[in-house]
């Protein structure tokens, strides 16, 4: 008994250090607790260990065509071996190499898009809130032109004759997905306008552009960012479409898309072909998903639901 | 009528936001590259030809005078003519030379007209189907926070949202169409036809309206008109259909609004993928064809209905809550 009241001063000062954690640290914390976090989390590093290394550890070459192992079905059906644990497809290749190199594309089109069209957005949805005005009503028009017209007809109108790139896939799908963020970020901004600090700041003199980098950013945009986790599975999904459309990477490097769209035409006979890529990005996506709406939840009960 | 003053603001917002979106669309088409003449007359033909024939059509004009054009005729309500698609119904391509100056050319109106009812069917299909999953899965979980039913909910919409709909709709139309034969759904003859794509679709969308269905009726229980009605004795099945609904429903419709081009951006590429005969087919056709008279309607006219959709939604809105003010 000695001994816990001992403690007691300790545990205190735990946490009153808890409560003065910033909110994004307090976002962090609330959704590690988690089950979906934890289980997210880890489907997710496991997806990106197996998608790091087995192409390496297994020695085959996604491209590598072999006309002899053509048709090869996965493991768990009659007449399934070892070496192509997920069969192989119409020109003998590996699929579950050629899904994994797919995924790695995926990811990175995913990730990529979302950071840019993440600072692009939240950049514009800043200057528009924080200066208002007449620039905030021109800002707010275009976004609602842009919101209007779906993204993937923007998307395969832009990428529909040019020769689509790793690079001009991300700054596609980025510009396509801007608006949103820059809406968030204008409403927030708007009303962090109001506070009492960056009066204050005014007031000592700061100047505007220093009071928005400095302590509005600062203050707006982890939340955000934290909701943003969720776009990175929507990117995935309009990657895959891209891809299936024909307009994604191009082959012969091999896409979640441009597979499924391979192996649809053999679907009655090698079904595996187009259902291995589908679901190991559902996989994938739904490691980003719970990671993503936990994310979003302790966003929501530490801002107590209002924002 | 101060409803009428918000309906006239929105009316002329919604005016400049379709013609930002049929300038952003129209200069897009121009600066990205692929020269559709070229596409027209085929690859043998020798650039003079190509030329000539740009010169004719008005593509080597400045952007702004083509817009202007362009602008002059929508105001006469004509979107354009196509440039591969004549009235017959055939494809042009290379071989068969036809001359899109030449008044044979389908109209852009007409092509659109006649798709248009095929896409909303589909898409009042699919919105009805997840409205239905989402309301009998999202309002048990509404009731009980943090118990099974939200659990379900929150496991469902996990997996609904982490399936590409893409691939979901090639699995099922191999499963149920070709290998069980419950349903037909590639290309079009009846009803029938439509309903996989609506699954589909409804699969989609079924996360989102869960999510936001669990949040919004989970908040609403904690108001003081329920505590209130519960006081005066309703039964509860009464307190939560009359009054929590009315006022979920609010949140619902907002999100749609938002999300409506997202749903038609999902509606044609499920289309696609279906052989369904709407407009998804002939979006993806003209974009690979660079038919930018088409493009450009398809274009427009999804903003038109982006802003009607949205100016209702806040008419209906306003309507079951007349607290709400713009």
């Amino acid at each position: 008994m000695n001994v816990q009241s001992d403690f007691a001063p300790m545990a205190l000062s735990v946490k009153t250090a808890t409560t003065i954690a910033s909110p994004a640290v307090r976002i962090w914390r609330n959704a590690s607790r988690s089950a979906a976090f934890r289980i997210g989390l880890v489907v997710l590093i496991l997806l990106l260990a197996v998608a790091a290394f087995w192409p390496l550890l297994s020695g085959l070459d996604p491209a590598q065509i072999s006309v002899s192992d053509k048709f090869k079905p996965p493991i768990f059906v009659q007449g399934g071996v070892w070496a192509h644990p997920l069969g192989t497809d119409q020109l003998g290749r590996d699929v579950l190499v050629r899904c994994l190199v797919g995924l790695r594309y995926s990811l990175i089109i995913g990730g990529g898009s979302v950071i840019l069209m993440f600072i692009i957005g939240c950049g514009i949805g800043l200057i528009s809130g924080f200066w208002a005005g007449r620039i905030d009503g021109i800002i707010m028009r275009i976004t609602d032109a842009q919101l209007s017209i779906p993204v993937i007809i923007l998307a395969i109108s832009i990428l529909g004759v040019s020769r689509p790139t790793l690079g001009s896939i991300i700054l596609v799908l980025s510009i396509a997905g801007w608006p949103l963020y820059a809406r968030v970020a204008r409403a927030a901004a708007l009303s962090e306008r109001r506070r009492e600090y960056v009066r204050g700041a005014r007031i000592l003199g700061a100047s505007n552009l220093r009071i928005l980098l400095l302590m509005v950013a600062p203050n707006i945009l982890p939340p955000i960012a934290f909701v943003a986790v969720l776009d990175v599975a929507r990117m995935m999904i309009f990657e895959g479409i891209l891809g299936f459309l024909g307009l994604g990477v191009q082959p012969p490097t091999p896409t979640f898309g441009n597979i499924i769209s391979d192996g649809r035409k053999y679907i009655i006979s090698a079904w595996w072909i187009a259902t291995a890529p589908g679901v190991l990005l559902g996989i994938a996506l739904m490691g980003i998903n719970l990671i993503g709406v936990s994310l979003e939840r302790a966003r929501n009960s530490v801002y107590g639901g209002d924002q | 009528m101060y409803i009428l003053g918000i309906l006239f603001r929105r009316l002329i917002q919604g005016v400049f936001v379709v013609l930002f979106t049929a300038l952003i669309i129209f200069t897009l088409l121009r600066v990205v590259p692929g020269d559709p003449v070229r596409l027209i007359v085929g690859g043998m033909a020798p650039d003079s030809v190509v030329e000539q024939i740009a010169q004719k059509m008005g593509l080597r004009d400045p952007i702004p005078v083509q817009f202007g054009r362009y602008l002059w005729l929508l105001g006469h309500g004509d979107l354009g003519q196509s440039y591969v698609r004549p009235k017959t119904g055939a494809v042009a391509s290379g071989a068969e030379f036809v001359d899109p100056t030449k008044s044979q050319m389908a109209s852009v109106g007409q092509l659109i007209l006649t798709r248009l009812p095929y896409t909303l069917q589909l898409a009042t299909c699919a919105i009805a189907i997840a409205l239905i999953v989402s309301f009998a899965i999202g309002v048990p979980a509404g009731l009980a926070p943090g118990r099974w039913p939200d659990k379900v909910a929150f496991f469902i919409s996990s997996m609904f949202v982490s399936i590409p709909s893409f691939w979901l709709a090639i699995v099922l139309a191999l499963i149920i169409t070709v290998r069980l034969q419950w349903l037909p759904s590639i290309g079009y003859r009846d009803l029938t036809y439509t309903i996989l794509p609506a699954i589909v679709l409804s699969v989609e969308i079924i996360p989102f309206l869960v999510r936001t269905l669990t949040v919004s009726i989970s908040q609403l229980m904690k108001e003081e008109f329920v505590t209130a009605g519960e006081v005066r004795g309703l039964p509860k099945h009464r307190i939560v259909s009359r009054h929590v609904l009315r006022n979920a429903s609010v949140p619902l419709l907002n999100l749609l609004g938002v999300q409506i081009s997202t749903l038609l951006g999902g509606v044609l590429v499920i289309e696609y993928i279906f052989d369904y005969p709407g407009l998804g087919q002939l979006t993806v056709n003209a974009v690979l064809q660079r038919d930018f008279p088409l493009i450009q309607g398809i274009a427009i006219l999804t903003s038109f209905i982006f802003v009607f959709v949205n100016i209702v939604v806040d008419i209906v809105a306003t309507s079951i809550d007349p607290r709400m003010e713009y």
